[in-house]
């Protein structure tokens, strides 16, 4: 087998194991604590108040009718397994999780009016993908801008004040910076929506639409990029400073090679893996962030589903949010794998 | 390297002497705070309404006047539990509480209220009243009140008002209504609907009426603000009188929508943002150390299961997590520094194995061991003082990440009640709609102090990094 595959098999395995160790985490802390017992319990009410309806106008003896409940009821109770313990429950709610069956939410709606979790959630996993991945690949581009021009001029004034920005802007929590700029550039000025995805009503045409979501948009994305961009220009500048140092660079520029050149292929190719492995360690906090983002906003985001589903105590949505996240994270993880694989021609052809 | 050279290094930078300025400061207000604040300061006084009751709700910080261009009113209690004058009559004692106010503010007081607390009688019950007078020479009687007489089956001595005092709005109690009504009629010849007086009673006590169809003007001056207590035996007593001329700005940081004052509330979250910071930081650190120090040190198969276990915990996305917890367990702050704990020693582990590897195949360590030295003393003797500097960076560095996430959970509603954060402080304007309101003291502070304490370490890491990349030395 290739190294390559064998690498990308290892880093699949692991990551599996993340989703593995969320699911178990998840679902002992619900049984442990006497939830999913509540929970089920519920539904099994709610299905023997539906039949008390039907069987109602069927059976008029009220004790034939109150029997016949009870048996469904035992029926019911052994098929939701409630007569034994949580953990014998164990493998098939992990099991109905990892299929995507995640249930009815209590009070959430989707959009469209439906009760089904994995409806409510699926519907605003793009609204969290779009305003993520744009927040990141500029973030990407910004930093890959400013990192080398920080490098090329070490120790200068510039350089000395991006390092306290870069102070500044790790301590920033990105939700209070949107707070900050709903207060100035929606409040006070009145340039920028303070929430949601489209004015009310949404304008006519798919190109208006469009320009209406973006303006929508700008002010939770210059949030979450101000926030991180920083650190980002700053890990940028730390690897490319260091590669500079190696003596292969040395032998570029006494060959004569132009500063770009050696800039661009002998500096920022060779320092690209490390640069993408310090995305990767940025992404659980970005995920974290554009979370927060999305409740300042009002953005119709998974994050702000979390904020409604603590809001309305709706542990299923919650329970379901925390897979789905994972899970994002998981896919982001793999595919900056992939790309580190790609850039870093030492591990194919180890 | 000695603690004196570190902190040598961590002085001759901008940036470390920043971050030690900030952290001293960080440390002396979290002291005072210990010191002055009772330890359920959350249940107790935070979130118990009655302890604002007599605040304005929603006003902004008092050195707005500054650049106010009109004065607006300070809020001001005027509180006497000694009376300045004593009257014995024949069969009666009467009690003189006076208050000067001098009024040279440009706008009416938002409301006012009066409260009496801890009234004992032995005969009949005393009578209290409240006047006003204004500068004008005129005086208004505003309130009077006949203390709760004794019930069957209660025996003299009689105590009132002292679990909860006996607190009247001012500004919408119908008996100041009609005294105010009253006065109008005396004073000026004017009749007012009761109804249409009755938003205005404050303009009535501060203003003169200013004419057919004109609204009331500021009078501005000296005012008297007179209760009297009237007692009937010389053993009854009374325990406090108070006047509250609410108003529009209040303290150091204004109040929330109950009426709290923010800067009490912000300045219980130094000690517990420090409190949330240092614990993570330091116990996520001994951790990961000795987790990372033996995993790297052992090898074999001890390595490659911690490892595994920590690429596996490491990865794990943490506020999904923090929120789902914090939900289904409880709002404890335990909790939450467990977690952070729980999923942030991983990190340092790889980390610190990694370094490990490199200096335990140093001459140093390899002549230890050939000394004869035991595993545990190369160990953490020789092992884990080369990697010290760099372990004491990362510590710094975990303690920021500790107080943001603390500040966001609380921000999504999840914070532990019994503690006010100032997260909690910030979403409690959130969800009240503060940021929309425009309600500014509210919302800013409390994230520019989460910014504040998060950057000093920002700051002290970033200024102690010469000593882990000497490099970087100059």
């Amino acid at each position: 087998m290739s190294p390559l595959i064998t690498k990308l098999a290892a880093r699949f395995l692991t990551l599996f194991g993340v989703l593995l160790v969320v699911l178990l985490l998840v679902v002992i802390t619900l049984g442990a604590t006497g939830f999913s017992d509540r929970m089920l319990h519920a539904t099994l009410n709610e299905d023997l108040r539906g039949l008390r309806q039907t069987l109602a106008q069927t059976i008029r003896d009220p004790i034939e009718l109150e029997q016949t409940l009870e048996i469904r009821r035992q029926e019911l109770t052994s098929f939701y397994s409630l007569d034994k313990p949580w953990q014998s429950r164990l493998p098939e709610t992990v099991w109905r999780v990892l299929t995507f069956d995640l249930g009815e939410s209590r009070s959430l709606r989707s959009f469209e009016g439906s009760s089904q979790v994995i409806d409510i959630v699926s519907e605003r996993l793009l609204n969290t993908i779009l305003l993520i991945t744009s927040a990141s690949v500029i973030t990407a581009i910004l930093g890959l801008i400013i990192g080398p021009r920080l490098a090329s001029r070490v120790g200068s004034r510039l350089d000395r004040l991006s390092s306290l920005f870069l102070a500044f802007s790790y301590a920033l929590p990105s939700w209070w910076v949107g707070i900050f700029l709903i207060i100035i550039l929606a409040f006070n000025f009145d340039i920028f929506p303070a929430g949601g995805m489209f004015s009310l009503p949404p304008p006519e045409g798919g190109i208006f639409r469009f320009l209406d979501m973006l303006w929508h948009a700008t002010l939770p994305i210059i949030s979450m990029v101000l926030v991180s961009v920083g650190a980002w220009a700053y890990t940028v500048r730390a690897m490319l400073i260091n590669t500079a140092q190696e003596p292969f660079v040395t032998v570029g520029r006494a060959k004569g090679l132009s500063k770009r050149l050696v800039e661009r292929r002998y500096i920022l190719r060779v320092a690209a893996p490390p640069i993408i492995t310090s995305l990767t360690l940025g992404l659980t906090a970005s995920l974290g962030g554009a979370i927060l983002v999305e409740t300042v906003f009002n953005w119709p985001g998974m994050g702000r589903l979390y904020y409604d589903a603590i809001l309305a105590a709706d542990e299923s949505v919650i329970v379901a949010l925390t897979f789905i996240y994972t899970l994002m994270y998981i896919a982001a993880r793999f595919t900056l794998e992939i790309l580190y694989l790609i850039l870093d021609p030492r591990i194919r052809y180890a | 390297m000695n603690i004196r050279e570190i902190i040598t290094i961590l002085l001759s930078s901008r940036v470390g002497k920043i971050g030690v300025v900030f952290f001293i400061l960080l440390v002396v207000v979290s002291l005072y705070v210990v010191m002055a604040y009772p330890m359920d300061f959350g249940p107790r006084s935070w979130n118990n309404p009655t302890v604002w009751a007599d605040n304005p709700k929603n006003v902004s910080p008092a050195w707005t006047n500054i650049f106010s261009q009109t004065k607006q009113v300070a809020h001001t209690n005027f509180k006497a539990t000694e009376p300045n004058q004593v009257t014995i009559g024949t069969n009666e004692t009467t009690f003189f509480y006076t208050s000067k106010l001098s009024y040279d503010y440009d706008e009416f007081p938002t409301f006012t209220s009066f409260t009496i607390d801890n009234i004992t009688y032995h005969s009949q019950p005393p009578i209290i009243t409240l006047a006003i007078a204004r500068p004008d020479g005129r005086e208004i009687l505003l309130y009077r009140h006949v203390v709760l007489g004794p019930s069957p089956s209660e025996t003299m001595p009689i105590s009132r008002y002292t679990e909860t005092p006996h607190r009247v709005y001012l500004s919408g109690d119908n008996t100041v209504l009609f005294n105010i009504t009253d006065y109008l009629r005396g004073e000026f010849d004017l009749d007012i609907a009761v109804p249409k007086l009755r938003g205005i009673i404050d303009k009535v006590i501060f203003g003169t009426p200013g004419g057919e169809g004109q609204d009331f003007s500021v009078l501005q001056g000296k005012y008297n603000i007179i209760t009297t207590a009237r007692t009937y035996h010389p053993d009854d007593s009374i325990g406090e009188v108070s006047f509250v001329l609410g108003g529009s700005v209040y303290g150091f940081m204004g109040t929330d929508a109950t009426g709290r004052d923010l800067a009490v509330g912000l300045l219980f979250g130094f000690p517990i943002a420090l409190l949330i910071g240092l614990t993570t930081a330091i116990l996520t650190t001994i951790i990961g150390t000795s987790m990372g120090i033996v995993s790297g040190y052992t090898g074999g198969k001890t390595d490659t299961i911690i490892q595994r276990f920590c690429d596996i915990l490491a990865n794990v996305p943490l506020l999904p997590i923090l929120i789902f917890l914090a939900f289904i367990i409880g709002q404890k702050l335990w909790l939450v520094v467990l977690i952070l704990i729980l999923f942030g020693w991983p990190g340092l582990a790889i980390l610190v194995r990694s370094m490990v590897l490199h200096s335990s195949s140093t001459q140093l360590v390899e002549a230890t061991r050939a000394l004869g030295a035991s595993r545990w003393r190369i160990m953490f003797r020789h092992v884990f003082f080369q990697i010290a500097p760099f372990i004491l960076a990362q510590m710094i560095f975990f303690t920021p990440a500790a107080i943001l996430a603390e500040a966001g959970l609380s921000f999504l509603g999840l914070g532990d009640p019994s503690l006010p954060t100032w997260g909690q402080i910030l979403e409690s304007g959130f969800s009240t709609g503060a940021v929309y309101a425009g309600y500014w003291w509210w919302v800013l502070p409390p994230g520019l102090l989460v910014v504040l304490a998060a950057m000093t370490f920002v700051l002290l890491a970033l200024g102690i990094e010469p000593v882990v990349n000497p490099k970087l030395r100059q």
